[in-house]
């Protein structure tokens, strides 16, 4: 795969490849979420305002 | 911060990233944007991301200086941020300063992610406290997010933050220390060695920080492009929200210390310590100094005094558990113009980094128009044996106008220090004291603490 472009500071090889791994099965749980949400959405749950609002103010 | 300034124009601390740098011309700190960086720029202007984190108290404001020349060729645009009112660094951060700074770096990452920008950095000097706030004070450390890539600041994000963060709220708080060490954020391999072997049990600890150290081992100097596999937009998600909730979860709360309850195990009678807080309000209202510091300042309810007559008051003292609650009752209060740090005032904060330029000193960030020395002269002169006629020359470095209390030594607290001591102090004593500050100071005001035989000066350099 080729990273482009090279970033200035040195991720690190092994941090690289870790962090591929952890948020591959990180993103699983992100996508479960989503599915499980929209499945309670059917039966007429609301989502909890989990996801950050892009606006509140730094505390 | 040091205004000295390199070969190359710009200041000492700003040479890693090609995107640009910064520079002071007359005083005033601006910041050249590389015309390498422009797109990331633009798009940082144009997409809303700068002024929604701007207006959230994110990111530091700043506007574009046309007027002003650029420093070398390779300029795009100058700009010109908010002046911070005092440069702090993470060894110097409370626990809560240090989660406060963490927690602020990754809400910008996924709000720039959702600007389809990315951070190309989390270094926790790039965090500053900014009306009371951490604040991201580096306008460069955008860039474009092309999605598939990895988060190129993951292992520093690590480093710097939640490597500390757990190694003071589940090992020992002094570790933050070091990071005076390692400005570069505590190496993973050291973290995973230190933490607690629970910790393996915790999924966030156990992923980012021991099997990420494993890893790293593991595949040291290994080209990354020679294996496979790209990350969704989804994994960046999991990946930040995963470190958002390690890092939430992680807590210190003081043990061992009378907490909340500082002033009750002090000496002082309430009418004693009421007429300190009556005489430095006085004082600092006469003089309304832009900058005070507060050395020893305990929970900083003398900084407060001052803070109500000063632009901004930076409140020291070597406690954690002080500075901790300090940092938690300013948050609470909503207290703008207060930044408390930790600091050792016999060994304070030395300039570290490449030359010793990077980070500044103690002294370096000074000097302060108005420093109070409130019950902490006996630990200097007593405890660390520093001769008077020396704190004298320190303090006249550190300041122009001097509240200073004289603690003699009858004084029960003094009699504490020297009760397993020799007491090798004949000068100690307050004629004594004039005399060693009469050299570099002219004594304005002295006046005898009601119920107590303390003295609190009002002295002004010479």
């Amino acid at each position: 795969m080729h990273f482009a472009p090279l970033p200035y500071l040195d991720p690190g090889s092994g941090s690289f490849l870790i962090q591929l791994a952890i948020a591959a099965l990180l993103g699983l749980g992100v996508a479960f979420r989503a599915s499980w949400s929209k499945i309670k959405g059917w039966f007429g749950v609301k989502p909890k305002p989990t996801e950050d609002d892009d606006e509140s103010e730094n505390e | 911060m040091t205004n000295q300034k390199t070969n190359s124009g710009g200041l000492p601390a700003s040479f890693r990233d090609p995107s640009g740098f910064l520079f002071s011309r007359g005083g005033v700190l601006y910041r050249q944007v590389n015309r390498a960086y422009e797109g990331d720029y633009t798009r940082l202007m144009e997409s809303g991301l700068y002024e929604r984190l701007v207006k959230a108290g994110f990111l530091i404001p700043h506007v574009e200086a046309n007027q002003v020349e650029a420093e070398s060729e390779a300029a795009f645009k100058v700009i010109q941020p908010e002046r911070v009112p005092f440069i702090s660094y993470p060894y110097e951060w409370s626990f809560g300063q240090l989660k406060s700074a963490a927690l602020a770096t990754l809400t910008i990452q996924k709000r720039a992610l959702k600007a389809d920008m990315s951070l190309k950095d989390a270094s926790a000097y790039n965090m500053q406290f900014v009306r009371g706030k951490a604040m991201l004070i580096d306008t460069l450390s955008f860039e474009m997010y092309q999605e598939g890539q990895p988060w190129v600041a993951y292992k520093q994000f690590c480093q710097h933050f939640l490597a500390p963060l757990a190694l003071t709220a589940l090992r020992d708080v002094r570790l933050s220390q070091l990071l005076r060490v390692y400005i570069d954020g505590v190496p993973l391999d050291l973290a995973s060695e230190l933490l607690p072997t629970k910790t393996r049990l915790n999924f966030g600890l156990l992923t980012h920080i021991h099997v990420h150290a494993g890893a790293q081992k593991k595949y040291a100097g290994e080209e990354v492009k020679s294996r496979g596999g790209t990350m969704s937009r989804q994994a960046m998600t999991g990946l930040i929200e995963s470190l958002e909730s390690t890092i939430q979860k992680l807590d210190w709360t003081p043990r061992g210390t009378e907490w909340g309850n500082y002033y009750d195990i002090t000496n002082y009678s309430d009418a004693a310590f009421e007429h300190k807080k009556q005489l430095v309000g006085e004082w600092s209202a006469r003089l309304k100094p832009a900058l005070t510091w507060d050395l020893g300042a305990n929970n900083g309810e003398f900084s407060r005094v001052a803070g109500a007559n000063s632009e901004f008051v930076v409140s020291f003292d070597i406690d954690p558990a002080a500075v901790e609650q300090n940092y938690r009752q300013m948050k609470n209060d909503k207290t703008e113009n207060l930044l408390p740090l930790l600091l050792d005032l016999t060994n304070p904060s030395p300039a570290i980094g490449w030359a010793n330029r990077e980070r500044d000193s103690f002294g370096g960030r000074g000097p302060a128009d108005l420093v109070l020395a409130l019950a902490v002269i006996h630990h200097l002169a007593i405890s660390n044996n520093v001769p008077l006629p020396q704190l004298a020359d320190f303090f006249a470095e550190t300041t122009k106008w001097l509240v200073i209390e004289f603690v003699p030594k009858q004084d029960s607290q003094v009699q504490k220090l020297l009760a397993s001591r020799k007491d090798i102090f004949p000068s100690y004593t307050r004629e004594g004291f004039e005399a060693a500050f009469a050299e570099r100071f002219a004594i304005r005001e002295a006046v005898e603490i009601r119920e107590s035989e303390r003295v609190l000066y009002l002295m002004e350099r010479k």
